[in-house]
């Protein structure tokens, strides 16, 4: 870190034209919660910070039917937004289960999408939500799916000149309900051992799953979709036993591992029980607001 | 390495330092201003000593890059008492006998705040989850959830903060 340079840039523009300048030595600081860990264990040793504190328009939560999310939006920031409280609820409960709230007061959806932690919280829950990500370079912005920025633990799409600017999350269908578990050894402070985000949607009736999604963290090398275990939903009543195929489907999919944390066997385990109780509470939730 | 010029505002005052980039805020406030009232532990957010308010709101200075704190208001322990009374927290602390080696205490008290300036009257229930990015290893955190309790019926009586 002896080299470092570190830069404010005042605008969007500056901070891309700074990327295309520097990016491949550079990393991007907003909250710091995951970078500034890095850099101090010597993980990471950029020769360039290009500081977001000063970009403006990056910390803007809109809720019109879709859902944008600015990049430095704060895990706080989604906590607190009343629009989320109800079928979007799964990106509440993803956002208050991290860290403490000093982490959540500065840490940023961006970050978490960015820093690819395949256990990351959040990242579960937009992908369960087909959300997409915006990266902007000074050629222009691109738009992915998060299943394609995910390339792997801690790697991402992005290029070194692109900063990511926004997540977009498309209107839930009618009559649907998100959900997201965590589990860990400890009920604060945790990175997650198996995490599940789930959506559902019902028919009128609320008796029948006209469509789900299905996303699993800590379970492989990036967050993932548990295609196998939302089409095994669609059409199928929305009953116990039809929840345990999908659970059991889910559980097929992924690919733990054994580390301090847990067994690779108890993970599997887990994935099963969270999915279940994930779409148990989607169904519950569908069903109330009906 | 390059120093770069940072005015930190801390607890009210300007405060003028040249430093490397990368410095923490921690160690800005620790040494570069002898402000030691917030102390250093694990460096990675996982225990809250080095808890800070920025703009009211509490944040792991070990995390926080001076130049990123620049132009906020940071308020740390030194701060609280106002011409020599104590706050209420400090004040309930004391009295609950919540302090040991008082090493984790600046952070408590700094994260109590912050929550109870938004939350006038919590349970223990949401006390407890509001100091989970706080640990203490002497106390076993129940005279500190009385002390914090103590202090929002006092602070929500008096309209202090």
């Amino acid at each position: 870190m002896s080299r470092l340079l570190f830069h404010r840039p005042r605008s969007l523009d500056e901070a891309v034209a700074l990327a295309g300048r520097v990016g491949a030595d550079a990393r991007v600081l907003a909250g710091g919660t995951d970078l500034i860990v890095q850099m101090r264990r010597g993980h990471v040793a950029p020769r360039h910070l290009i500081s977001l504190q000063d970009v403006p328009g990056l910390t803007g939560v809109a809720v019109n039917g879709q859902i944008t999310l600015g990049a430095a939006v704060t895990h706080r920031a989604i906590e607190r937004t009343a629009g989320f409280a109800g079928a979007l609820r799964c990106l509440i409960e993803g956002a208050e289960v991290i860290g403490g709230h000093q982490v959540r007061n500065v840490a940023t959806v961006g970050g978490n999408l960015v820093n690819a932690s395949p256990a990351a919280d959040l990242v579960v829950c937009l992908l369960a939500l087909d959300g997409r990500v915006a990266l902007l370079g000074q050629g222009g912005e691109r738009e992915l799916p998060v299943t394609e920025f995910l390339r792997g633990p801690n790697e991402t799409a992005r290029r070194p000149e692109e900063l990511l600017t926004r997540v977009t999350l498309p209107a839930l269908p009618a009559r649907s309900a998100t959900a997201f578990v965590k589990a860990g050894r400890r009920r604060a402070m945790e990175i997650a051992v198996v995490s599940v985000a789930a959506r559902l949607t019902l028919d009128a009736a609320g008796t029948r799953c006209l469509g789900a999604r299905i996303a699993l963290g800590a379970v492989a090398p990036t967050a993932v979709r548990a295609r196998a275990a939302e089409r095994l939903l669609e059409g199928r009543p929305a009953t116990p036993d039809v929840f345990a195929d999908a659970a059991q489907a889910a559980r097929e999919i992924s690919e733990p591992i054994d580390d301090v944390r847990a067994s690779a066997e108890f993970r599997r385990h887990l994935v099963g029980v969270l999915t279940r109780r994930a779409l148990d509470r989607c169904a519950t939730r569908a069903r109330a607001v009906a | 390495m390059a120093t770069i010029a940072v005015t930190l505002t801390v607890n009210g005052e300007p405060y003028d330092l040249s430093v490397e980039p990368d410095r923490s805020l921690l160690d800005a406030l620790r040494i570069d201003l002898g402000l030691t009232g917030t102390k250093t532990n694990c460096l990675d957010a996982e225990c809250g000593v080095c808890t800070v308010l920025i703009d009211g709101r509490a944040v792991n200075a070990c995390l926080v890059l001076a130049a990123v704190a620049e132009g906020h208001a940071v308020t740390t322990i030194e701060g609280l008492a106002n011409d020599g009374v104590l706050h209420p927290l400090q004040k309930a602390f004391i009295e609950r006998g919540a302090v040991q080696c008082g090493y984790c205490i600046p952070g408590m008290i700094l994260t109590a705040k912050a929550y109870l300036d938004e939350h006038p009257l919590p349970g223990e229930a949401e006390v407890r989850e509001a100091l989970a990015g706080n640990l203490c290893r002497c106390t076993g955190y129940q005279k500190i959830v009385d002390a914090v309790l103590d202090a929002a019926r006092e602070m929500a009586s008096t309209g202090a903060r």
